[in-house]
């Protein structure tokens, strides 16, 4: 008898002892219908909503605007006619002042920096030097004549629509938030050409090695 | 180096031979010195030659090392935004280009100017055009004919490096963390030492039984440990404290799920986002400097980067759930593929897409409100504050019990950040305090972030 309980007690620490410590269940909850909410907020299960009698859809109903949005950037949604014109565009805000610009900034790292890099070189850390993850190489935006030439407008359609391998940004910055970007990186770029006259020598020197 | 030393020798090996020859001419009389001479010029031209053999191979094999690295630098600058070499991107994979495309001359011209040779009608390319949805490849006239070769030896040396890359990397391993859990040693430890007492109490009783019948004491009949006053007693006690302390844990936790580490529809580490590729919390949770939400990004905003990136490299670290099986990043990219309804060879939106129903952890009750911007925006706290090291989890869990108890000692011993922050402007009277050092800092009770309506209304 004596034995058995020893043993039962071994089993027992070594049961108790292997239980995982992961938490897999959130709990017992005391008043679920207060923890819970049971008004349909935002992220709950819409699906039974239309069995009740409820009429839901996720998405906007087709054709609408929302405010504050500018109706001409819906316009140039299309595929390949609204990259080209979207040169027309111009910059609706004013230049960045020194609080602005640390906005913008900010907005930058967040949103841009992580594949065009905190130096506007194209070497973000996705890309680092080929070899992040992320397989192409984004776009340098300052250093890059065809980048430094792009029109605001074009920059702005890129930001909402995506291009290339880039995705649409739309959902992620406003059009105020985008333009404050472009504005950012046109005063990086125009930084960057003032320095040049220094920088373009090594260049141009490598040049002629070849 | 060894250019100039074998320029420097040149010379004078002629300027030898050269003297040798007048010697001999004037003297016949050494003729044994004469042939000593030739045989010594004879190697030295031999050694001549062999400078320059190798002189000419070091060259050859630098050259080549500059070759290569100029192919990717140009290939960076000019390629990499549309193409990859093992991998269809915007434009289709570059590896093994020169077998698709034998014909060099036709393939630099396409390099150059691809939209010249579109319109002299070139089958393959028009085709090529087409398959990927007319994308005009950019023109770079520019480029010489030494830089476009420059560029395909950078991709056949990629090409190669990825058909003989499995092989050579899969040896690594990584080591997982083996956790030494100390607790199960000393519960083993504590029970053997238990043991060993109760059968030195067992030994002593029997001593004192065997020693009291030598001496003529009568002995009683031991009374059974489960009869034992004193034996209950203790065993009382012990489960009071030992239950009420649970039951009391259990009573406090109720609907609090501190550690609550669900199982997601989709393995996403945000150690690998975060932590490793130093995505910022904010490019996927906009929201949180927004609204009320930190949203769940929506499908739109994965797929920015995983349209591109669809597999998870084999050089990265291995990636473990928490019962220690192993995760195959790459199954779980696909898995999101399957969700938005990308086809990655197609690379487009085929087929309908689903939400992904993620498991929510942090859940507040109804009856208290909170808002996301008004702690990161107005209050500019670290996200890492509430919800712990993230970009160090794997598996996301619950750090913080969110209790209301937890909230109000994070408010009571939070300093307000009052300085070059332009929401909390209207507090003047703080402001002026703060100036003139009768307050050295503002907590957030002192702005009414203990009163009762302020989060329960």
């Amino acid at each position: 008898m004596k034995n058995l309980s020893i043993i039962a007690v071994c089993i027992g620490a070594v049961a108790i002892a292997a239980c995982s410590d992961v938490k897999r269940t959130p709990g017992t909850i005391y008043m679920p219908d207060m923890a819970y909410s049971r008004a349909v907020e935002t992220y709950s299960d819409h699906r039974e909503l239309q069995a009740e009698g409820i009429n839901y859809t996720a998405r906007p109903v087709v054709g609408t605007v929302s405010r504050g949005e500018d109706v001409i950037y819906k316009m140039l949604a299309d595929t390949t006619g609204g990259y080209l014109k979207s040169d027309q565009l111009h910059n609706p805000l004013a230049p960045l002042d020194s609080a602005t610009a640390v906005e913008a900034e900010r907005l930058y790292l967040i949103n841009c920096g992580i594949c065009h890099g905190p130096k506007l070189d194209g070497n973000g850390p996705l890309y680092k030097g080929g070899d992040g993850p992320y397989p192409v190489k984004p776009a340098t935006l300052v250093g890059d004549a065809k980048y430094e030439a792009m029109a605001e407008g074009t920059m702005f359609y890129s930001i909402t629509y995506g291009r290339n391998m880039m995705g649409s940004y739309a959902s992620q910055v406003s059009p105020k938030q985008r333009w404050m970007i472009i504005h950012y990186i046109k005063s990086k770029q125009n930084a960057g050409k003032a320095t040049a006259g220094t920088a373009a020598a090594p260049t141009d020197s490598t040049a002629a090695k070849k | 180096m060894q250019a100039l030393c074998s320029q420097k020798k040149n010379p004078d090996v002629d300027i030898l031979s050269i003297s040798c020859h007048i010697f001999a001419t004037e003297s016949p009389h050494f003729n044994i010195t004469n042939r000593h001479f030739q045989l010594m010029s004879h190697y030295r031209s031999i050694t001549k030659q062999l400078v320059i053999s190798i002189l000419l191979l070091t060259v050859v094999c630098f050259d080549q090392q500059i070759f290569a690295q100029d192919g990717k630098a140009l290939f960076q600058q000019n390629c990499a935004s549309c193409h990859a070499v093992n991998k269809d991107l915007t434009g289709p994979a570059l590896a093994g280009v020169e077998e698709r495309v034998t014909d060099k001359k036709l393939l630099h011209a396409w390099i150059r100017n691809n939209q010249a040779v579109l319109a002299t009608g070139n089958k393959y390319f028009t085709d090529l055009y087409t398959k990927y949805n007319k994308t005009p490849m950019n023109v770079f006239p520019n480029l010489t004919d030494g830089e476009i070769d420059a560029i395909l030896g950078y991709i056949n040396i990629q090409a190669k490096a990825a058909t003989a890359g499995p092989g050579a990397e899969g040896g690594k391993v990584a080591a997982k963390e083996t956790a030494t859990d100390n607790s199960l040693l000393f519960g083993i430890l504590t029970l053997i030492l238990a043991i060993i007492v109760l059968t030195l109490l067992q030994v002593n009783a029997n001593l004192k039984k065997l020693s009291d019948e030598k001496e003529g004491i009568p002995s009683y009949e031991p009374v059974p440990f489960w009869r034992n006053k004193a034996y209950i007693a203790l065993f009382a006690v012990v489960l009071f404290v030992v239950g009420g302390y649970y039951t009391i844990q259990g009573a406090i936790g109720l609907g609090r799920s501190k550690d609550y580490q669900p199982e997601q529809p989709i393995y996403y580490s945000h150690k690998v986002h975060a932590g490793v590729n130093q995505v910022n919390c904010l490019y996927c949770h906009g929201g949180a400097q927004d609204g009320k939400h930190a949203n769940i990004p929506s499908l739109n905003i994965c797929m920015n980067c995983h349209m591109a990136i669809n597999e998870y490299s084999e050089k990265s670290e291995k990636l473990y759930r928490e019962d220690g099986t192993e995760v195959n990043g790459t199954n779980e990219i696909k898995k999101l593929y399957s969700y938005t309804g990308w086809d990655p060879a197609q690379k487009k939106y085929a087929n309908e897409p689903k939400p992904i129903e993620w498991v929510k952890i942090h859940n507040l009750p109804d009856h208290v409100f909170f808002s996301h911007a008004q702690h990161v925006k107005a209050g500019k706290v670290a996200c890492q504050t509430c919800h712990g090291e993230v970009q160090n989890m794997g598996e996301v869990y619950q750090f913080s019990d969110l209790s209301m108890g937890w909230c109000v000692n994070c408010h009571r011993e939070t300093k307000v950040q009052f300085t070059q922050n332009n929401f909390y402007s209207i507090y003047e009277k703080f402001h002026n305090d703060l100036k003139n050092g009768t307050l050295d800092s503002v907590t957030v009770e002192k702005i009414g972030g203990t009163e009762c309506q302020k989060c329960h209304y």
